[in-house]
């Protein structure tokens, strides 16, 4: 098996003054390539922090992070946009989409900082919000769309620069039940494709459709 | 490599129609500034040349005159006029004086057999024609010999010839003056020059035109009896050579009056070099309250940008989270605020510009606009939206992308 995640002793402490709060007190895990992982904890427990981290959106304070070949904790931050734009596709819980663009925009702006031609950017968004059912939606504003259609741009929008990794943090968290569903077996489908997939879930129907769930309680994980 | 210019003109363009009012807003101070600077400077330019004209149809800038300084209060000791003897005297110690024309007026009617007009009869010498570069345009003007014999010839104005002889030909028939009886020898050019500041007659000459002339000694000798002359009129050879020849002039005259202030000395030139020191003073002073209003506007695109960036956090969070660069973000804020000045310029010079067709129209004033103008002002509004725009790009740039994303 080939490992894409590693990580070892990552604390995250967050400054507030005099209070600092640890909201990850050392976690270390590997995730194999192709597998599908879910991060569950109560609430407050950390799983968003090291999202961000995993996802590259923020740095450890202390500890080492591998992402393939690249030791990303050693990296510069001005290095991370093109880790972010190249390996890593991240899905929110609150979709994140860009308003004022019509979607199929919001699914070429990873595509644009990536320097892509105005061309090859259209047909590509084009095909990949097809492939999440949305190829009729193109024109429209994430404002005229359903939640669940919303999350599926925002899939989209992780998928088309075919990232490393794929992460969500609560994708159906604020999605009702069927939506919710539909979100899931897309993650399924695109794990059954091959693609590596971390989701942090409350949800356990969810965990059962992962390969295997780490489990994190007050900042370390636990299981 | 960042994202290309023409990407972030699309981003910035796009911003700027979906916020056009707050858009517009912004740029009012540009707007307003390169609005005013447009229509005042091209009507300070549209003065000056007006005026310059009006003195260059008056006898150019090496004009030198000389009148009663009526400021002057002295004993009474020393005359306050010329005499004709004098004034010979004084061309003598002038050789560098290219014309030199003392002139004495007198009013009165001019009589042809049943009709008369009132007006100014002038006693001039033939360099008259030369400082004034105006002479007749039929018959001939007053000659060295007219004033040697005293001759009792006039030189009319067109005005007077049309009033008092209608279209027959007036040379060689005999007016009345005074009671003198001078032969008419010449008839003036007629003077025009538009007045465009459209008060009273469209003509500001006109009042050339209801003149006439006899010889200086043939007034001081056999019209008015007096040998009093007020005022003198020379001419340098060029008007670089008038300030020198006006002070010569103003020694020659201290002098024969014994050191007393009794005559005035206007130089063409000089006054030309003072209403040109006087824009220059007025551009620098506009110029400065141009920098000031500037500096506002920037100050209040600052504020603007900062809060537009403000709300626009989770956006630049969105950004960096699907691989931006901070250098892409700069761009992006720095190109829209740059944009938005442009546009403003561009706004405000075509505003300008309809102001003055409008306000043009309805004076007729000449208002001079220099394409200079234009590309000054649209490159200063740009300069202003570089400036103003740098920090508020900077705090984009710097914004860590997980607290920019929690930003509600
Ligand atoms: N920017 C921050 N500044 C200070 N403290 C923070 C910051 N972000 C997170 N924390 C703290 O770190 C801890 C972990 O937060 P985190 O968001 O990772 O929890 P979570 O497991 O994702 O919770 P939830 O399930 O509610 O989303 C919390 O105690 C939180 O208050
Ligand atoms: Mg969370």
């Amino acid at each position: 098996m080939e490992t894409v995640i590693r990580f070892e002793n990552i604390v995250k402490e967050y400054n507030m003054g005099k209070i600092s709060v640890q909201a990850l007190r050392g976690v270390t895990a590997e995730i194999q390539k192709g597998e599908f992982v879910a991060i569950m904890g109560p609430s407050g427990s950390g799983k968003s922090t090291l999202m961000h981290i995993l996802g590259c959106l923020d740095t450890a304070t202390t500890g080492s992070y591998w992402l393939e070949d690249q030791e990303i904790s050693k990296m510069k931050k001005s290095k991370l946009s093109a880790i972010r734009n190249h390996k890593i596709g991240f899905v929110f819980q609150t979709f994140n989409l860009l308003p004022h663009l019509n979607i199929r925009r919001n699914v070429e702006l990873p595509l644009m900082y990536s320097g892509m031609s105005a061309a090859k950017r259209k047909v590509l968004a084009e095909k990949v919000l097809a492939d999440v059912g949305l190829a009729d939606r193109l024109k429209h504003k994430p404002s005229e769309l359903s939640g669940g259609q919303r999350q599926r741009v925002a899939i989209a929008r992780a998928l088309v620069n075919t990232p490393t990794i794929l992460l969500a943090d609560e994708p159906t968290g604020n999605l009702d039940t069927n939506s919710g569903n539909d979100i899931l077996s897309i993650f399924s489908d695109l794990n059954r494709k091959g693609h590596t997939i971390i989701i942090v879930t409350h949800d356990s129907a969810v965990s059962e459709r992962a390969d295997r769930s780490i489990k994190i309680i007050d900042g370390l994980i636990v299981e | 490599m960042a994202i290309s210019l023409k990407e972030s003109i699309q981003v910035g363009l796009s911003d700027f129609w979906s916020r056009k009012i707050r858009s517009l807003v912004t740029v009012l101070g540009i707007v307003l500034g390169t609005m005013s600077v447009i229509v005042v400077l091209a009507m300070v330019n549209g003065i000056n040349q007006q005026t310059l004209s009006w003195m260059m149809e008056r006898g150019g800038l090496a004009k030198i005159t000389v009148h009663r300084n009526w400021e002057y209060d002295g004993d009474g000791n020393e005359r306050d006029y010329f005499t004709l003897k004098e004034l010979f005297h004084i061309r003598e110690l002038l050789p560098e004086a290219q014309f030199f024309n003392p002139e004495t007026n007198d009013w009165g009617r001019i009589t042809y057999k049943d009709k008369f007009y009132r007006n100014r009869v002038q006693g001039v010498v033939p360099d008259y024609q030369y400082i004034e570069e105006w002479t007749a345009d039929r018959g001939r003007f007053i000659s060295e010999f007219d004033i040697d014999q005293n001759n009792d010839v006039i030189v009319i104005g067109s005005t007077i010839k049309n009033e008092l002889f209608a279209n027959n030909d007036p040379i060689g028939e005999f007016v009345t003056f005074n009671n003198r009886r001078l032969k008419v020898i010449g008839v003036m050019k007629h003077r025009y020059l538009k007045n465009n500041f459209n008060v009273g007659n469209d003509n500001s000459l006109d009042y050339l035109n209801r003149r006439s002339f006899v010889p200086i000694s043939t007034m001081v000798n056999k019209i008015t009896g007096k040998d009093v002359i007020n005022s003198l009129t020379l001419k340098a050879k060029s008007p670089e050579a008038a300030p020198d020849l006006a002070d010569k002039l103003e020694n020659i005259l201290l002098n024969i009056r014994h050191g007393e202030n009794i005559f005035n000395i206007e130089s063409a030139q000089e006054e030309a070099q003072e209403i040109e020191r006087n824009a220059q003073t007025f551009r620098m002073v506009f110029f400065l309250i141009s920098i000031i209003s500037l500096l506002v506007a920037g100050i209040v695109i600052i504020n603007i940008m900062l809060a537009t960036i403000q709300e626009r956090t989770r956006e630049i969070g969105i950004r960096l989270a699907v691989g931006a660069r901070r250098f892409d973000l700069f761009i992006q804020f720095l190109v829209q605020t740059i944009l938005v000045t442009f546009i403003g310029g561009v706004i405000g010079v075509a505003t300008g510009f309809s102001i003055l067709n409008i306000v043009s129209r309805y004076l007729e004033f000449q208002l001079i606009a220099y394409p200079g103008m234009v590309i000054a002002a649209i490159a200063v509004s740009v300069g202003v939206g570089f400036l103003s725009g740098i920090i508020p790009a900077i705090k984009a740039a710097n914004l860590n992308p997980v607290t920019a994303l929690r930003y509600e």
